[in-house]
């Protein structure tokens, strides 16, 4: 699918810009400092998911000053144009609207804008903690195989009634009280050894895309590992038993999905330790793109490609061979400096004068 | 500097405590209750005393009673020995608007949820206890919501249930009869295909002859 139109109202710092990207190749958004490049792909991305990626709450889309931010979008798949609206209000309930009518479920978006998002942050994905790698496989999941995204949720309300189950028994366990653990402990071991399948299903199938995406940006051919490492061995209803005293004693739940890794390498050797500043930046955004192909092959159309300053992460050689890689579809890139000449672009979008060039 | 006088902003605060009441609801219908003449406020209010002096909780089931039993439990043709335990009396109601249900009620008051500080002890589960063998129940229904909290729920009451030698049924989850499949969410329709059953080829021998003459 590609993105038709966008039009922006007191998004972010944007008071008022409208554009037609290019359908099919690469647009650049460029400006200087502070112009809002970001927030242009902040706002498609937001038509896609009602989040922002940056991790922030929604009032915070809102320009200083203003009462609502409004992004307007008309996505066009095949013969079949959809708009999706979105206003975010100060005052009253953010709403969403795919051709005029109100999103009710997640799932209501699938007819609208599907996006991949790609920025500097990404690289915490191999450089940071494993709850960046668990955000980013919980993306893969829902993006992949909608269905199972469902678990995600299950597990995150059952580690918070467990939490306040521990917490309420001050260390104690009487009869009573092991009963309702069991029961919950029962809801985690379906809903986390689900998520934990899931994750490890399209982990297996991002690995071979991830090879040959690394391969493709460096010119040499690099074997990216991906290795699920579960917090637990044996079935988790049995681990969450054992583990039942410690749980008590620290009142949190300290096996499950919640607490699992993933293991990167590059040809054998851990990324995270092993690999260079650059390698790192590569490998995530390896990684990023070959969620992008999983979900071309599921939709059959590639979703929006959303690079946010790729440019500074990749040296020029790794920025051409970028766009060689990811399959054809709608581009939309950030930058401060002029992209590569090599860059194949097909529409620029200049900010800085308040309005788009 | 509050904006409303006394009796007003109390009002304001009593109804904004009411679920799905927001701070502008309750100005409004604050607003309105100011305007409309005096008897069809005190009507509201006295209908409100009415409920609370009148309606009690059946003490046998704990569904909505006035008197002594509640209405189901006060009618002698209903089948004693099997049991439907929901979550609140409005779910009595649900299952009663489908008339396919016979036996009676076990209203818990709600559902296991750490979080909101609702345990075993919080809810009418000793209560259900205790009337199985007394009034010889064979079947408990658990037909609690089919979230989270009321899964949980129904897990818990069938280890309590199943030492007792009770049958425990818990109700099925699938498609809204009358829907359409493409609305319905993904979960729901996992849950659907996962509960098919066979198609019986039950066609009665007595069809036959029916075709054959039209034929």
């Amino acid at each position: 699918m590609y993105l038709r139109s966008l039009t922006l109202t007191d998004f972010r710092c944007l008071r008022e810009l409208s554009f037609e990207p290019d359908p099919e190749g690469v647009t650049v958004v460029t400006g200087p400092n502070g112009t809002g490049k970001t927030s242009v792909l902040e706002a498609i991305a937001y038509l896609a998911t009602q989040q922002s990626f940056r991790g922030v709450p929604r009032e915070s889309l809102v320009r200083v000053g203003a009462t609502a931010a409004v992004v307007r979008g008309v996505a066009v798949a095949g013969e079949r144009s959809v708009s999706v609206d979105a206003e975010v209000s100060l005052a009253t309930r953010s709403r969403m609207l795919v051709n005029g009518q109100p999103v009710r479920r997640r799932s209501d978006l699938d007819n609208g804008v599907q996006a991949t998002v790609f920025t500097p942050e990404d690289t915490e994905v191999v450089r940071g903690g494993p709850a960046a790698r668990r955000r980013f496989l919980d993306d893969a999941v829902a993006l992949v195989t909608p269905v199972e995204a469902a678990h995600i949720e299950t597990v995150e309300r059952v580690l918070r009634q467990r939490a306040a189950l521990l917490k309420r028994s001050h260390g104690h366990v009487n009869g009573d009280l092991a009963t309702t653990l069991d029961v919950w402990d029962q809801r985690l071991a379906a809903a986390g050894t689900a998520l934990s399948e899931a994750r490890e299903r399209v982990l297996s199938a991002l690995a071979p895309e991830a090879t040959e995406t690394v391969t493709q940006l460096t010119g040499s051919r690099t074997a990216v590992g991906l290795t699920y490492r579960r917090s637990w061995n044996g079935s988790l209803e049995d681990a969450l038993a054992a583990g039942r005293a410690d749980d008590l004693v620290r009142g949190t739940t300290l096996v499950g999905p919640h607490r699992d890794d993933v293991e990167l390498t590059l040809d054998g050797l851990a990324a995270r330790t092993h690999a260079s500043q650059g390698e790192q930046r590569t490998l995530a955004l390896a990684l990023r793109l070959a969620t992008h192909r999983l979900a071309t092959h599921r939709l059959a159309t590639p979703p929006v490609l959303l690079l946010d300053d790729v440019f500074s992460e990749l040296d020029h050689h790794r920025a051409a061979s970028l766009l060689a890689t990811v399959p054809p579809g709608q581009t939309l890139l950030t930058t401060a400096v002029p992209p590569p000449p090599t860059v194949p672009v097909a529409a620029t979008i200049v900010l800085g004068q308040g309005a788009a060039a | 500097m509050p904006a409303f006088s006394a009796p007003v902003q109390n009002l304001v605060d009593e109804l904004g405590r009411l679920p799905g009441i927001g701070p502008k609801s309750a100005q409004r219908i604050a607003f309105h209750l100011l305007k409309v003449p005096s008897e069809d406020a005190l009507r509201l209010a006295q209908a409100i005393v009415a409920v609370k002096e009148r309606v009690t909780f059946c003490p046998r089931c704990f569904n909505v009673a006035e008197g002594d039993l509640c209405i189901v439990c006060a009618d002698d043709r209903r089948d004693p020995s099997v049991v439907c335990v929901v979550e609140d009396p409005r779910d009595v109601v649900a299952v009663e608007k489908t008339g396919g249900f016979s036996g009676r009620y076990h209203v818990l008051q709600g559902a296991l949820s750490p979080i909101d500080g609702i345990g075993p002890d919080q809810l009418k589960i000793g209560e259900l206890i205790a009337r199985i063998e007394p009034e010889g129940i064979s079947e408990v229904i658990l037909c609690t919501n089919p979230n989270l909290e009321g899964e949980a729920t129904a897990a818990y009451l069938a280890r309590l249930l199943q030492p007792l030698g009770v049958r425990v049924t818990r109700i099925a989850s699938g498609l809204p009869v009358g829907g359409d499949l493409e609305y319905a969410d993904e979960v729901t329709l996992g849950r659907a295909l996962e509960g098919r059953r066979v198609v019986e080829s039950a066609a009665p021998a007595q069809t036959r002859p029916a075709r054959a003459d039209q034929g």
